[in-house]
């Protein structure tokens, strides 16, 4: 490593956000640089020092006595059918929630409703409660953002490997949970990798697998009650997103391939994965 | 709000039909749905309250401004109430810091374009303080004051992620998310905002002398 890359690694490496191999090599070239040291140790302090005498700014008392106020306001308001102001401001109240009357229901709302009931239809899996259209949207919208994100940023893999024994212990080490990992190389879906991705600032697994040219992430969590458990497709902006349900572990599949080929590789899959 | 959504096993006509009944089936009931908020409401209260702290000083150093931050802050709060049936996660401040962000932004374009501009400052950059060594900088860097001066002259990016690293101590990854910029450009944008606020304190130093 020479002067140049330790200055523009020198952020990651004081805020420890290195993997370990750049972070030895850093350290190397401190060691023999008298230079990066010195600088490395003058910047640090001062990042320290100026981050700790940085004033913080509490909130007052008075405003969380009074957002508390509005937020059972905001109760008190869709108590009455979902027409009351929440609060003293006026927030954009999104119109699927206005759910009362059927009339009054969007076209999309419907189309969402639809998309939902079908599969639990198919599934025979009862849904407890029907989820706000806005939370699908918003998972749809941070699952795509993610998959063109890794594949932009270069940061498609944090564990490049097309060994599931090795991509399993290295997610496993840092999730909370054991995700599955299955290797479809045979058929026609190679593995190449794991990621620790954030979805709703949240953990989860990334498993990065490739068709030809495209990419499929597979994105991993367990299943909570918010999760839906009935099966979709969903296309939007060009992509597609498969999701499904094990009962343990909520799965949605985003890549650019076909439909088809993203529906074959749910149910590789799901085949690999039962037999463990 | 329109947005593409297909039914993966389509049939359509007589699927729609049935999932028509279904929707009518799932109307809420009045005392049900009561119930419900009110259990909902604590469970957010207890997930969310405790970083009021974090998003009222996400929202003040953003804004600049004690009563836009109390309003955004406010905003943020009801805006997280509505969306939390789509939050399935433990980071609840990260969550909730990418609303208060959010928000912030929208008031900072609707109100003060000017703001999220990086202006070239003459007085700032006037020269001499290239004179200051490291060593005044930090013999002055505990003087809040001239830190917040300093801080305050940063463009919005650069206020955002030296709250969010210095203050708040998240992970490259989780300011990621929050400022909705790719994991990649962490570093070298709190490089950049870093070397900036050291360049105005350095200004601010030699100004004093
Ligand atoms: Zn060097």
């Amino acid at each position: 490593m020479n002067c140049e890359e330790a200055t523009k690694l020198m952020d990651g490496y004081l805020d420890s956000e290195l993997d370990p191999i750049t972070s030895q090599k850093i350290e190397q070239h401190l060691r023999e640089c008298p230079k990066c040291d010195q600088a490395y140790k003058i910047h640090g302090s001062l990042i320290r020092v100026i981050g700790n005498a940085t004033p913080y700014y509490k909130v007052p008392a008075e405003l969380r006595e009074q957002i508390q106020s509005s937020l059972r306001d905001a109760v008190g308001a869709k108590d009455k059918g979902g027409s009351g102001q929440p609060g003293q401001l006026s927030v954009p109240r999104p119109q699927g929630e206005r759910r009362p009357v059927l009339s009054q229901v969007p076209w999309n709302w419907l189309a969402l409703a639809a998309t939902i009931m079908l599969g639990a239809l198919i599934t025979a899996v009862f849904l407890p409660r029907m989820r706000p259209p806005n939370a699908d949207q918003f998972l749809a919208t941070q699952l795509i953002a993610s998959h063109v994100r890794s594949l932009m940023a270069n940061h498609l893999m944090d564990v490049p490997s097309s060994d599931q024994h090795t991509v399993k212990p290295w997610l496993d080490a840092k999730l909370d949970f054991a995700a599955p990992v299955a290797d479809l190389s045979s058929q026609g879906f190679p593995l190449i990798g794991g990621r620790l991705d954030y979805l709703n600032n949240h953990s989860v697994a990334a498993l990065v697998y490739q068709k030809r040219k495209h990419f499929i992430n597979l994105f991993i969590w367990p299943t909570t009650p918010e999760d839906s458990t009935a099966q979709t497709m969903v296309e939007r902006e060009g992509y597609h997103l498969v999701h499904w349900s094990d009962g343990d572990f909520t799965y949605w599949a985003v890549s650019d391939v076909n439909p088809s080929d993203l529906q074959n590789f749910k149910q590789l899959f799901e085949q690999q994965t039962a037999r463990h | 709000m329109a947005l593409p959504l297909k039914a993966a096993h389509a049939s359509e006509t007589e699927d729609f039909e049935s999932s028509r009944n279904i929707v009518k089936f799932t109307v809420f009931k009045g005392s049900d749905q009561n119930h419900a908020q009110k259990a909902e409401l604590a469970s957010f209260e207890e997930a969310l309250l405790p970083h009021l702290d974090a998003a009222h000083n996400l929202a003040r150093w953003l804004l600049r401004n004690e009563q836009d931050a109390e309003d955004v802050v406010q905003e943020a709060y009801l805006r997280a109430f509505k969306s939390f049936g789509g939050f399935h996660g433990s980071n609840g401040r990260a969550w909730l810091l990418t609303i208060v962000r959010n928000t912030s932004y929208t008031l900072l374009k609707k109100n003060r374009a000017a703001d999220l501009i990086t202006t070239f400052d003459d007085e700032i950059h006037a020269p001499g303080h290239e004179s200051v060594s490291p060593a005044t900088i930090l013999e002055n860097s505990e003087d809040a004051e001239l830190i917040r001066e300093a801080m305050d002259e940063l463009p919005a990016e650069f206020r955002e992620i030296l709250v969010l690293r210095h203050q708040e101590g998240l992970s490259y990854k989780e300011i990621a998310d929050i400022a909705q910029i790719p994991p990649g450009t962490v570093m070298s944008r709190l490089a950049r905002a870093r070397g900036k606020l050291k360049e105005y304190l350095a200004a601010r130093i030699g100004k004093e002398k």
